[in-house]
């Protein structure tokens, strides 16, 4: 007969490192799906984590399933195998959303709802390798909560731990038109970032970070010169990026070629309507990011 | 068994800084040359045939009656006109009303007279010529709203001009590219400028989908045929990534030989953009939304760069990746019928 003990030692979360019971789906301590266990342990490299981050409504979920899918068409030489068909949810909820000229729906903040997409990833450039990444939606009000209250998400710090890149999504267009809100968002997801490295006041923190500056048709000079429109309008972020990160980029990216709303005589809300896409800039955090594994 | 499933590589910092500031300095600049000033003909109508202005000779040949080389002249602009406008036949379009186009949804049948549209979109070079004849400045070429906002149409380097050019000179080495970085507004002042119009969505549409008036009911999801075909447009999916000199992708023209209407660059069309969503809500944009048709190089979806889709470009917005063509009327009454859109 098989003990508890026995069979919760071959389930071991991959992100949290708590022992689950064989047949169990999320995993008990962080509700991180425990399918990808299976698929883990039938690959013969081990995976790395690249986080993408950023507060709620910023477009993580719409950056991701567009990246995924880019890859997934052998976008810049890049080949893409999704593992396991949970991979491929992502990206077919958000192609199938926006070909439909309507946005996905927002990710839900419990971590047994989130889309995790889990895939081999091969590089032919600069030099050619194969990449295992892992890569989960995480909810912006989550992200959020776990920042003001550490280990109310415990998945989001375990992932965070674990993550060998960052891609921090930051609204520009919010910004552009003054509002201090993502400043002041970024500031503390790299704070929290910072001091869960406990690096010394010497010491920076080494993992390849790209702030994507997003929406960024709204504002076109962002495109020009990112770092400069960062340092102008996210300066709290910028200075932070300077003082405690050492291997940090900026880049703007845009998704959405026209944005429309949708309205109705007495209705006190208006629904947002991608009129189009365009992608732009959507690669090129990813491949720095990558460049660096 | 312990599984070893995620080890954090510890990178060199001094190598992987290297590699950064590497990176860094391996991003070249795209190489711009500034095309060169153009030396301006003294005598009107031959600057006028200089700077390609072939529709206001053709369509003011009374205002040059005296001039003694009216009649070459004209003979030039007839034969440049022949050699880059073709004719589109009468024919009809059903405008989907709807954002999500499916069958049952509301459409808007419009009849199209036939025109002559330009057979490429208009180029740099093209439109280089328009802002060193002062385009920009002369004031009746643009709706007097727009008046305060011509101060904002500069380019990189704050002078007069397309966003992307620079000094006001546009890159010699995409001379041939369609113009791009230029709003609405400039479109329709160069197309007035040259004698010309730019297409109504209608217009635009009937050219695409070639749904002439005859028995067979022809009607072409793109201007080849119904299937899509990377390899006569340059869409997202071709992988080319930026714009291309607009005769290319010659086997992607319609059947009167008028390239690139799909892909390459959205273009600008007179008509205003309506729709309603799926619970018939309008559908509005923070400042008038003009139509763009066509899809451009960086359109994923290629539903999105059919003919009968439309879409909407704030009227304002000086994108990298929309331009336009212009239209010449076969009469002159035509012009003032075809900015009037039916209700």
């Amino acid at each position: 007969m098989t003990t508890y003990a026995e069979a919760a030692v071959e389930n071991s979360c991959l992100i949290c490192g708590a022992r689950n019971l064989v047949g169990a789906m999320v995993c008990c301590d962080c509700q991180a799906p425990l399918a990808i266990v299976h698929d883990v342990a039938a690959q013969e490299r081990d995976p790395q984590i690249v986080t993408i981050l950023g507060e709620s409504n910023v477009g993580k979920t719409v950056y991701l399933g567009f990246l995924l899918d880019m890859l997934t068409q052998r976008a810049a030489d890049y080949e893409a195998i999704p593992k396991g068909a949970y991979s491929v949810d992502l990206q077919q909820n958000v192609i199938s959303h926006m070909a439909r000229r309507t946005f996905p729906p927002k990710t839900a903040m419990e971590a047994n709802s989130w889309y995790w997409a889990y895939y081999q990833i091969y590089q032919r450039k600069p030099a050619p390798k194969w990449i295992d990444l892992l890569m989960p939606d995480m909810a912006g009000e989550s992200l959020a909560a776990e920042v003001s209250t550490p280990n109310t998400f415990k998945v989001i710090r375990s992932l965070l731990k674990l993550s060998a890149g960052t891609l921090l999504l930051v609204d520009a267009a919010m910004a552009a038109n003054g509002s201090t809100q993502p400043d002041f968002f970024a500031v503390k997801m790299l704070s929290y970032i910072d001091s869960m490295h406990q690096a010394k006041r010497d010491e920076r923190v080494q993992t390849p970070t790209a702030i994507v500056l997003c929406k960024a048709d709204h504002c076109p000079e962002c495109f020009d010169h990112p770092r400069r429109f960062a340092q102008a309008n996210l300066n709290r972020l910028w200075n932070l990026c300077e003082n405690r990160f050492s291997n940090v980029e900026f880049f703007a990216t845009s998704v959405v070629g026209s944005l429309g709303y949708a309205t109705a005589p007495g209705e006190d809300y208006v629904t947002p309507i991608p009129l189009h896409t365009a992608l732009q800039g959507v690669l090129e955090p990813f491949q720095w990011v990558t460049d660096q594994l | 068994m312990a599984l070893r499933l995620f080890s954090r590589r510890q990178p060199d910092p001094a190598a992987q800084r290297a590699r950064t500031v590497a990176k860094r300095a391996a991003r070249k600049p795209e190489p711009y040359e500034p095309a060169e000033p153009l030396v301006l003909e003294k005598d009107p109508l031959q600057r006028h045939i200089q700077l390609e202005r072939y529709g206001h000779v053709v369509r003011n040949r009374q205002q040059w009656v005296d001039h003694p080389l009216i009649e070459s002249a004209f003979q030039a602009a007839i034969e440049e006109i022949d050699a880059h406008f073709a004719l589109v036949p009468e024919g009809f379009v059903s405008l989907s009303q709807t954002i999500v186009d499916a069958p049952g949804l509301p459409e808007l049948d419009i009849e199209t007279d036939a025109f002559l549209l330009g057979r490429t979109c208009v180029t740099n070079g093209q439109f280089q010529k328009f802002l060193d004849n002062g385009g920009y400045e002369d004031l009746d070429l643009w709706p007097q709203d727009i008046w305060p906002h011509l101060i904002d149409l500069k380019d990189q380097t704050g002078h007069t001009g397309p966003r992307f050019w620079r000094e006001g000179r546009h890159n010699k080495l995409i001379s041939d590219h369609p113009v791009v970085g230029v709003s609405y507004y400039e479109a329709a002042a160069y197309a007035k400028w040259a004698g010309y119009r730019l297409p109504t969505g209608a217009e635009w549409q009937m050219a695409a989908s070639w749904r002439i008036r005859s028995s067979a009911h022809v009607l072409r999801r793109y201007p080849w045929g119904d299937a899509l075909d990377i390899s006569r447009c340059n869409i997202w999916a071709s992988n080319i990534g930026h714009t291309v000199p607009v005769t290319e992708y010659e086997s992607g023209a319609a059947p009167n030989g008028v390239h690139q209407l799909i892909g390459n660059v959205w273009e600008w069309t007179s008509f205003d953009f309506t729709a309603i969503d799926e619970l018939a809500r309008t559908v509005v944009g923070d400042m008038l939304l003009k139509e763009v048709r066509g899809g451009a190089f960086d359109t994923y979806f290629p539903a999105q760069a059919a003919s009968t889709f439309r879409t909407g470009l704030a009227s304002l917005t000086r994108a990298h990746n929309v331009g336009f063509r212009c239209v010449l009327d076969l009469t002159p009454s035509d012009a003032a019928d075809a900015e009037r859109r039916p209700e």
